[in-house]
């Protein structure tokens, strides 16, 4: 996800490296909260108005949504939820699909969190860890560069409890207002987020994960025709695997041959 | 029928509880396994290195499923997606990816927007 994010003061680049950037937590905590009005977290919500749109014109009712969005809080697996449900898939198969999309997760976490202080690397990081997603991550890897490090937890609790909270109103206003505008309306709202996810594409510059794509892509509507209920599931395991493998054993080799 | 009508029309359906329990239980199912993943990555945080060849192997898993997903989303929709042509569809994704391509660390928003207002008006001339 791009992040098109001013930074604080350009002129103070070299200062904040000697200077803290806050006061103190209460104020680093604030100032999170402020950077969820930014562009990412717009876009955030507007997933979330299209994610609640998706929700009422495919029949769903508004608690099940919006549960949706509070509990699991991450969208490409939330829509893998609704469409598994729609074509009937098991419980079983819908729990693996989803969890396999969240496997980004933990990469994501593994890379942020040993950047915060010392002192706050402890169990309550168990409980945070659910305001980590996509835009707070993303926003947050970029800001604590000049943040320092034992401001650098109440920053992203900050921003990610501003991104989680949005999930939910947006999720519920999408709902709300799906059916009671006019249809084109509607139908630019459930559009939001195949678009996204369509965009996002464009910014992976890994040569092996770009071939995931476009297997995947073709993969998708096979196992689609084949087996309704596993298709994504199935479509992005082998569709993936084929992807690394074929990276691992040609892609990755001629680049090394190339630049020896 | 105005806009207002169909506001209170609507909101006299929108809160009423209809899901089932089975879709609840994958609801529960599906939170957990996103939340472990969460956990996992608090857990290995620090003794993970993600040049690792089954991160870079998970990693391809995850975006072939997301493509999967959108390629669906956009091809084979269910619901009122399906009702426009399909030729319309690809070409309003095609016109958001160049204004993204055209400056992609800054254009996420404007493509968005491109994107989403056609559909809107494709949806008014349907």
């Amino acid at each position: 996800m791009s992040i098109s994010h001013p930074s604080p003061d350009p002129s103070s680049d070299n200062l904040e490296r000697v200077s803290p950037r806050f006061r103190d937590r209460q104020d680093a905590f604030w100032s999170g909260v402020r950077d969820g009005r930014g562009a990412p977290a717009m876009v955030l919500f507007a997933g979330m108005v299209g994610f609640g749109a998706m929700g009422r014109t495919n029949g769903f009712d508004l608690w099940f949504t919006t549960a949706t969005s509070f509990l699991m809080f991450a969208l490409p697996g939330q829509i893998v939820m609704l469409e598994m449900i729609l074509v009937g898939a098991s419980s079983v198969t819908i729990a693996l699909a989803t969890s396999l999309t969240a496997t980004r997760f933990v990469t994501m976490t593994a890379t942020l969190f040993p950047m915060l202080h010392e002192r706050d690397r402890n169990k309550q990081l168990y409980a945070k860890v659910h305001l980590l997603a996509m835009t707070a991550w993303a926003v947050s890897l970029k800001e604590f560069q000049t943040i320092e490090p034992k401001h650098r937890l109440s920053y992203f609790v900050g921003l990610g409890i501003l991104c989680w909270l949005i999930s939910v109103p947006g999720t519920i206003v999408g709902f709300l207002i799906a059916g009671s505008v006019p249809m084109p309306i509607t139908l630019g709202l459930i559009f939001i987020n195949p678009l996204f996810f369509l965009l996002t594409f464009t910014e992976i510059k890994v040569t092996g994960y770009r071939l995931a794509i476009f297997l995947g892509s073709i993969a998708g509507p096979i196992f689609y025709l084949i087996d309704r209920d596993t298709s994504l599931l199935t479509a992005g395991l082998i569709g993936g695997t084929l992807a690394y493998w074929i990276d691992r054993q040609w892609i990755r080799r001629y680049d090394q041959k190339r630049s020896a | 029928m105005t806009i207002l009508d169909s506001l209170y029309q609507n909101l006299d359906t929108a809160f009423a509880f209809k899901q089932g329990w089975e879709a609840w239980i994958a609801l529960i199912a599906a939170s957990l396994g996103t939340y472990f993943c969460r956990a996992v990555g608090v857990k290995l945080s620090g003794q993970v290195n993600q040049e690792s060849e089954f991160f870079r192997w998970l990693s391809a898993v995850t975006y072939a499923m997301v493509a999967a997903l959108t390629i669906r989303l956009i091809f084979l929709p269910i619901g009122l997606l399906s009702t426009v042509p399909l030729y319309l569809r690809v070409l309003v994704c095609l016109l958001a990816l160049g204004v993204m391509i055209s400056n992609p660390s800054r254009r996420l928003v404007p493509a968005l927007l491109t994107g989403t207002l056609l559909m809107v008006t494709i949806g008014a001339m349907l």
